[in-house]
């Protein structure tokens, strides 16, 4: 068969495709391939309906959407913070539901006090309870939650008898009931990763003496560390529960550390 | 006004070690293991080679029986200037900050131990296992240092978070730092207060005096790594021949 018959022939075989022609044959496979089975058209006695071909491409399209939503759970993930669905929410149910919006805010709020009177948020300072973060001590590098019987300075005399959350606190500290004092699990909220040493004190320091690059701002709190404190923490006055509001990537860190003049060595925060 | 950037980098850290003052007494040691977290070397780890001190005292022998003398030394990263580990590092995990500190940061590490390989003072060590502290212990760790995972390298840092943490505490109080105010874990424990830590750019501190010193050398000299720790060496007056020997 000479060269031109051969084209014919490959013609022929190509059928419905009008393929360009190739000067030569594919070399055949020593190994036969086996035919693909044809679509199922029945299953046992029963006719499949037609319909089914219009169902499998939205099968499909469920499918690189389930696959999408996944992926783009991971990217927000990676990129900021995960999207708040199954268990993924930046936020805890603490113990004691501690609304930072009656002891931060200086606004009015939803609440009323045992008198029936609307409660105003009192105002404190965010280092009033949270005494180590601005000092330059070992401790310090935490804002640390004060012990049970600084709340009940304050909440053994102030608050209803009857409420149920204030007595949660009483009961801890030994105020009521008999089994003494114990500590109360918080939960931590805003947590880093453990090769990263944080300190508060330089940065509250440094945007104490330099409020023009504060970031976020607080219920009617504009001065000392209370507004310093919404450049990474957001609101907090204004939150029933504390959230995370900043994803707190070092991408972040290292944006605000070159603005500022601050070093931006590993050895600042990694060692 | 200057920024932080322009201060950063003014210094260069440095430590003197006068081999006439060390007795051998390993304090060094052990406080190095209780400031940087260090896991516990056990019998099964120092039997497989694979213990990790970030500084150790090494001992020799001096002179031929029946004039042996024993001789310590104590052997922590050298930071040098040339470092050999730096630029085998294919992630940057080893680098050299502009304080003159030979820098392994943690979490960049992969493992690959190129950097222990490329060490002439071997003193960096690689961690084969998560590291374990007996219950009792668990409050003594320092939060100040990371606690390293298993898979990455670790060395002498020149206790860094000392370092930072009195820099932040001379800052907040305004004022520049104090020639001997930062003091490391091995230099704070050292009874003979043979270890001595400073800023050799600042030609008053002790470090720069005692650097001219006529007995100071560095170790492996030959390989120009340019260590920033310097030796004193030791004074013999019964060595034949030596030079203090005589007077």
């Amino acid at each position: 068969m000479d060269l031109e018959n051969k084209h014919k022939d490959n013609e022929a075989k190509s059928g419905i495709f009008n393929l360009p022609k190739l000067p030569f044959n594919f070399p055949k496979l020593p190994i036969k391939l086996p035919k693909p089975p044809p679509p199922p058209t029945h299953l046992g006695d029963v006719e499949l309906p037609k319909t089914l071909m219009y169902l499998l491409p939205i099968g499909g399209l469920f499918t690189l959407a389930f696959v999408g939503a996944i992926a783009s759970f991971i990217i927000t993930a990676w990129w900021g913070q995960p999207i708040p669905v199954l268990g993924f929410e930046q936020t805890f149910d603490q113990p004691i539901n501690f609304p930072h919006t009656v002891h931060a805010s200086t606004k009015q709020l939803d609440y009323k006090d045992a008198d029936g009177n609307v409660m105003v948020g009192l105002g404190t300072d965010c280092t009033f309870c949270h005494r180590t973060v601005n000092k330059n001590t070992a401790a310090g590098a935490n804002a640390y939650i004060p012990p049970v019987n600084f709340c009940a300075n304050c909440h053994g005399v102030i608050g209803s008898e009857d409420n149920v959350q204030l007595n949660i606190l009483r009961d801890a500290a030994g105020i009521i009931g008999e089994d003494g004092t114990s500590p109360i699990n918080w939960r931590r909220v805003h947590r880093l990763p453990d090769h990263v040493r944080f300190v508060h004190e330089p940065h509250i320091r440094y945007l104490s003496a330099n409020p023009e690059h504060i970031k976020g701002e607080t219920d009617g709190v504009t001065t000392g560390p209370s507004a310093v404190c919404s450049t990474c923490h957001g609101n907090v006055a204004s939150m029933e529960k504390v959230y995370q509001v900043e994803p707190l990537k070092m991408r972040q860190c290292v944006d605000c550390h070159r603005d500022n003049g601050a070093p931006t060595d590993c050895a600042t925060c990694h060692h | 006004m200057t920024t932080d950037v322009e201060k950063f980098g003014t210094r260069n850290w440095g430590m003197i070690a006068d081999l006439d003052k060390c007795t051998g007494c390993q304090a060094c040691v052990l406080a190095c293991q209780a400031e940087n977290n260090i896991p516990i070397n056990t019998q099964d780890r120092v039997e497989r080679a694979r213990s990790i001190s970030w500084i150790r005292v090494e001992r020799y022998w001096e002179g031929d029986f029946p004039d042996t003398k024993a001789r310590f030394i104590p052997i922590m990263c050298q930071h040098c200037e040339n470092a050999p580990c730096e630029p085998v590092c294919p992630v940057y995990a080893s680098y050299h900050n502009s304080e003159g500190l030979n820098v392994q940061v943690y979490n960049r590490c992969v493992g690959t131990r190129y950097c222990a390989n490329a060490c002439p003072y071997i003193v960096r060590f690689f961690n084969y296992w998560d590291p374990v502290w007996p219950e009792s212990l668990r409050n003594h760790l320092n939060p100040d240092v990371t606690i390293r995972s298993r898979g990455i390298m670790e060395k002498c840092s020149f206790c860094i978070q000392r370092i930072n943490r009195t820099s932040r505490k001379a800052k907040s109080e305004g004022r520049e730092l104090e020639d001997g105010e930062i003091q490391t874990a091995c230099s704070a424990a050292c009874g003979t207060h043979g270890i001595v830590f400073g800023d050799l750019n600042d030609p008053d501190s002790r470090v720069s005096k005692l650097k001219n010193n006529k007995r100071a050398f560095t170790l492996l000299e030959q390989f120009g790594t340019d260590p920033n720790v310097i030796y004193l060496a030791k004074v013999d007056p019964h060595k034949k021949g030596s030079e203090e020997g005589h007077h």
